[in-house]
């Protein structure tokens, strides 16, 4: 630790950092675009500029990413030379930036457009025209260049060479010609590359599933977890009036994924608002699958429960420690085998942040109690067993979909699942909120425990899964086994 | 309790018939004067372009929006009434609303998406009336809202004017 005296103020820097890193930690709000706390300081966009006196030196302007901290140095970041600096900075980076705001997919998260409104002056003196470059350049699947918007801060350059480990973009051309492009212009690979658009302090890129989607300011922010692998990672769920859930952004988690999340997961929700829900209750009636109530479908399984005997439940990796917890009260009650549905590798496991293993709370489910079997097993237990209650959104798809419905077994099959299964042995099926709808509590891979947050309502008629395990467990203990006749 | 005291008449106004006369020449004087109401529905609002109207869309010459769907005015609109989704479009404004809509009910002619617009496309028409029998055939999708440029040329040249003079 050395000690600074940062605007006149005596603070302790990790000598190890530079000093906007110390800046930033004590609450002082420095300027930066190419600097990043997860990346190399390079020391490119020079907005970083803050005043340094250091013993009997006369006082000097200098970047504060590339300056690293020294005992007794004095720091000052609004005096007029170091503002003038930045601003004249500041200047050039906007010579050739369209200002096009308006239709901008940055804007209202833009560091360039919060940094003008706070620094720049309202209009520059440059009299040449700014220059005309690509504004829709596709760099693969999920991502967009526009070439006029960058201001070549390197972030994207850096991320794919130090995070990813695999150069895929660099600065092209000289001086005023410098773009931003892939090598022999190939598209961008691998399953991190939506984080650049995160990165860019800029609008330059940008998503393109999330292509004039919304404004930014319109959506509300929820802090989750991620469920699409075992590391579970930190996200924020961002949804657009209430209803459509229009991007998922990594969230900083030091234990977990630090600034980054991988493209699986970060458009998983694509999946989440699939349509085809199973809205509200059915029940098996003289004409098939008719709709009834939620308690009358409720008192049929615990009916189900007390007439028959050899019961088989089936839990989905994505139901939360609070539910699991509930679950295992229930199947005991009941008296029921319970095993959590665990899906093969998904393949896509990486050395950064996916584990391959696409059950989002294996970890809490089993420290609760819940003992996993593969997808055969399950269909097994469930063939074999009188009746067969799959819980939890997926666990249909991931038990066989095909399967379930074609089994010539005698068992009855309750499902509470987020879409239906068409099939003649479905006695009951109720339909239950995705992760996004839902609150509660994952623990990953490692043991950390991470919370998810209900983003948004689910649709009409369709419950939580909590309150419906509450629910059937009273329901249970009032009519035992025998108490209804055969 | 309250005691009223009432006014002594004087003679003049205890004899009646001048009072009379004086109350009947009022009546005949106003009869020929400039009337002070209109007959409403026949006769329609004298609009200038000050009136500050229903909010409409402008359409340059060449069937283009000028609205980019930047969401300034939804951002700005204290009613809640504006919900703009946009799309992009293979023009060199690459952005352009899919749906946008005002609830005209809630709508307060406040104006403050004029003020907001970036790019002079929502402008305070002189359109006052606002009748229909249902609530939702009131929310004006674009297909309300459009109106060629020349039609609100009025205002666009009157709020320039006072920009100017604002300015300088």
């Amino acid at each position: 630790m050395t000690r600074i005296r940062l605007n006149g103020k005596e603070i302790d820097a990790d000598k190890d950092r530079p000093l906007i890193a110390a800046a930033l930690a004590n609450g002082v709000d420095v300027p930066h675009y190419c600097y990043h706390s997860g990346l190399t300081p390079v020391g490119s966009c020079r907005m970083c500029q803050v005043e340094v006196t250091e013993g009997e030196r006369p006082a000097r302007v200098v970047a504060a990413c590339r300056t690293p901290v020294s005992e007794g140095m004095q720091v000052e970041t609004q005096t007029p030379a170091a503002q003038a600096a930045r601003r004249e900075c500041l200047e050039f980076l906007l010579k050739n930036h369209p200002l096009d705001c308006a239709i901008c997919d940055k804007a209202g998260e833009c560091q360039l457009q919060d940094y003008t409104y706070a620094e720049g002056q309202s209009e520059g003196l440059s009299a040449e025209p700014r220059r005309k470059l690509d504004k829709r350049r596709s760099l693969g699947e999920v991502i967009l260049l526009d070439q006029e918007r960058c201001i070549l801060c390197s972030r994207c350059v850096r991320f794919f060479e130090e995070v990813e480990g695999q150069a895929q973009l660099t600065i092209a051309g000289r001086g005023a010609n410098s773009t931003i492009q892939t090598f022999a212009g190939r598209d961008l690979s691998g399953n991190y590359q939506g984080n650049v658009a995160d990165l860019c302090p800029v609008g330059a890129l940008t998503l393109k599933s999330f292509r004039f989607q919304a404004r930014v300011w319109n959506l509300t922010k929820r802090a989750s977890t991620c469920g699409e692998c075992s590391r579970g990672c930190a996200i924020s769920v961002e949804v657009l009036r209430q209803g459509q859930v229009k991007r998922i952004r990594p969230r900083y988690e030091a234990l977990v994924n630090r600034w980054w999340m991988c493209d699986t997961g970060r458009f998983a929700f694509e999946g989440a608002t699939l349509s085809g829900r199973l809205e509200g209750a059915q029940l098996r009636g003289y004409s098939g699958l008719e709709d009834c109530s939620t308690s009358e479908a409720l008192a049929a399984v615990a009916t189900g429960f007390a007439v028959h005997t050899n019961h088989v439940f089936i839990a989905s990796p994505w139901l939360t420690v609070e539910e699991g917890r509930d679950l295992v009260e229930l199947a005991q009650a009941v008296g029921a085998v319970l095993r959590m549905v665990s899906p093969e590798e998904s393949g896509l496991a990486d050395k950064i942040l996916n584990t391959g293993d696409p059950c989002p709370n294996r970890r809490g489910l089993a420290d609760v109690g819940i003992e996993s079997a593969s997808a055969p097993e399950c269909l097994q237990l469930c063939t074999g067993a009188e009746t067969a209650t799959l819980v939890g959104e997926r666990v249909v798809n991931l038990v066989g979909r095909e399967a379930l419905s074609e089994h010539d077994g005698k068992s009855r099959l309750f499902v509470f699942d987020t879409q239906a299964l068409d099939a003649a042995r479905v006695a009951v099926q109720v339909g239950v909120a995705s992760w996004v709808e839902r609150s509660g509590t994952w623990v990953n891979a490692d043991g950390h425990e991470s919370p998810i947050a209900a983003a948004r309502s689910a649709p009409a008629g369709v419950c939580g899964t909590q309150g419906l395990l509450d629910d059937l467990r009273a329901l249970v203990a009032t009519c035992a086994p025998g108490s209804v006749s055969r | 309790m309250v005691i009223v005291k009432r006014k002594q008449l004087t003679l003049g106004e205890r004899l009646y018939l001048p009072e009379i006369v004086r109350g009947l020449s009022i009546t005949v004087r106003k009869m020929f004067a400039k009337r002070a109401t209109r007959q409403y529905p026949e006769e329609p609002l004298v609009t200038t372009a000050v009136t500050r109207g229903q909010p409409r869309l402008a359409m340059n010459p060449d069937q283009t929006l000028r609205c980019v769907s930047c969401g300034m005015c939804e951002a700005a609109c204290p009613a809640y009434a504006i919900t703009i989704d946009a799309h992009e479009v293979e023009r060199e404004i690459e952005r352009e609303p899919e749906h946008f809509e005002i609830d005209m009910l809630r709508c307060i002619l406040c104006g403050f998406c004029e003020e907001a617009c970036p790019k002079e496309a929502i402008w305070m028409s002189d359109e006052l009336e606002l009748a229909d029998y249902t609530r939702a055939s009131l929310v004006y999708k674009l297909d309300r809202l459009v109106r060629p440029v020349s039609q609100l040329q009025g205002r666009i040249d009157y709020i320039e004017e006072i920009n100017r003079r604002w300015n300088n």
